[in-house]
């Protein structure tokens, strides 16, 4: 690698707020894998993760709210602890994670665009509620369609056996965090939007 | 070792270049998913051993960073075995899951050598090698702030968590519990990010920053020839 000797060239102020927020928000994914609940259904507690992947198409909107699912996913793979149990590396991103990690950046993306009709941001809290609450039931259509064949896939089982053994315990929950990511994007609590 | 992180060392992978290790990890994984075989996966644990050793990282250590992961290894097997009748369980449906399930633990050991051995600013310059251009350098910054902001952020969590607890706040539905962390959180994200952009453009925030030079030295040429080796091997 040759070293610049050229001028420097500056980023500009939008995108180092941008990317600032993406980076932040990836962080932010990374430490709510470490923020589990118990799970009434299953013995693997719940994470905050799918929140966290409805809450940057909400919050960043379609394209920076994917890319910071790519960040997250980016720095797991070279070994940040931010990935389910506070594991990194590229193993889970080719392991039976594989899926639903993958699918983040797809949800992240899909909610955004739901929510804000198209790439350019609005507000998210005049958005209605059908279209908030129908945005994140598609993006966890998404996340465990993806997620159970991964799974099935990499373990080399069926369809079924994957959704039963990776899926079937966690769906229940996740009305649960539509239902808290509707009650924070309508609260005027979060003041970043 | 309880959680995965870079610990200085002396071991052989210690001193690879990071693109080296990315792309035997990369093989590995490649040359595991094509030979799921009993014969396959006891040549490549054979090779397990080796690359752990020249990592210098305990296999028990190893597997107990990825513990986590160990319940659904075990239950895929045995959920695709069970059988509505006698005899109840049927190995021969279990068989290849299990196969598939260890093949999976082989290749979280592999990437905890890498992450063991590779500090994160080689990382770093490694993706903004890898990634040409404007994209790689945000993501190679992206990463590194990731990394510098993650404890901070499961620090503030833990404290949100800590007021919440002592305001009774666990005996509140699952729900609430869930908005009163989150929110918590994305407020304290994005108060640090709006100073972190700010602190950002006032030290000169440049798309050509100096990195550390990678340079690929004869130590990499063994574990580059590996790489080549499993991707040959993966294709045939």
């Amino acid at each position: 690698m040759s070293t610049e000797t050229e001028g420097v060239d500056l980023v500009g102020d939008e995108m180092a707020g941008n990317l600032a927020r993406a980076a932040l928000f990836a962080a932010l994914m990374g430490a709510f894998a470490y923020v589990s609940f118990p799970n009434p259904l299953s013995t693997v507690p719940v994470t905050l993760q799918v929140l966290g992947v409805f809450l940057a198409g909400i919050l960043l909107g379609p394209i920076w709210g994917a890319a910071a699912m790519v960040l997250y996913l980016a720095a797991g793979a070279v070994g940040a602890p931010v990935f389910a149990g506070g594991t990194g590396g590229i193993g889970p991103l080719l392991g039976f994670t594989a899926g639903y990690l993958w699918s983040y950046p797809l949800a992240a993306a899909l909610v955004g665009g739901v929510v804000h009709r198209g790439l350019s941001l609005r507000d998210p809290k005049a958005a209605s509620l059908v279209r908030l609450v129908g945005a994140m039931v598609l993006g966890t259509v998404v996340i465990y369609a993806l997620g159970t064949v991964g799974f099935a896939l990499v373990q080399n089982v069926g369809l079924y056996e994957a959704f039963l053994a990776s899926a079937v315990a966690f769906i229940p929950i996740e009305a649960i965090k539509i239902a808290a990511a509707v009650g924070i994007v309508r609260s005027d609590a979060v003041t970043a939007a | 070792m309880v959680v995965l992180a870079y610990e200085p060392g002396d071991s052989l992978a210690h001193g690879l270049d990071p693109r080296t290790k990315l792309a035997v990890q990369v093989a590995f994984a490649a040359a595991a998913f094509a030979h799921t075989t009993p014969r396959g996966l006891v040549a490549l644990t054979a090779l397990v051993a080796l690359l752990l050793a020249g990592a210098a990282t305990s296999p028990v250590g190893a597997a107990i960073a990825f513990r986590f992961a160990l319940p659904f290894l075990i239950v895929a097997p045995i959920l695709e075995g069970i059988v509505l009748g006698p005899p109840w369980f049927a190995v021969a449906e279990a068989a290849a899951p299990a196969l598939a399930s260890y093949r999976v633990l082989l290749i979280l050991l592999v990437s905890a050598a890498y992450v063991r051995t590779t500090p994160v600013r080689e990382s770093e310059a490694a993706i903004g090698q890898l990634v040409p251009g404007r994209p790689g350098r945000a993501l190679a910054v992206g990463i590194a702030l990731v990394f510098r902001f993650l404890p901070v952020l499961q620090r503030d969590l833990s404290t949100v968590r800590a007021a919440m607890h002592a305001r009774l706040g666990t005996e509140r539905p699952l729900r609430e519990r869930m908005r009163i962390v989150a929110t918590g959180g994305l407020n304290r994200a994005f108060a640090r990010a709006d100073r972190l952009s700010l602190a950002l453009r006032a030290r000169c925030f440049a798309w050509n920053p100096t990195l550390p030079a990678l340079a690929l030295s004869a130590r990499d040429l063994p574990a580059l020839a590996l790489a080549a080796a499993l991707a040959v091997w993966a294709a045939m």
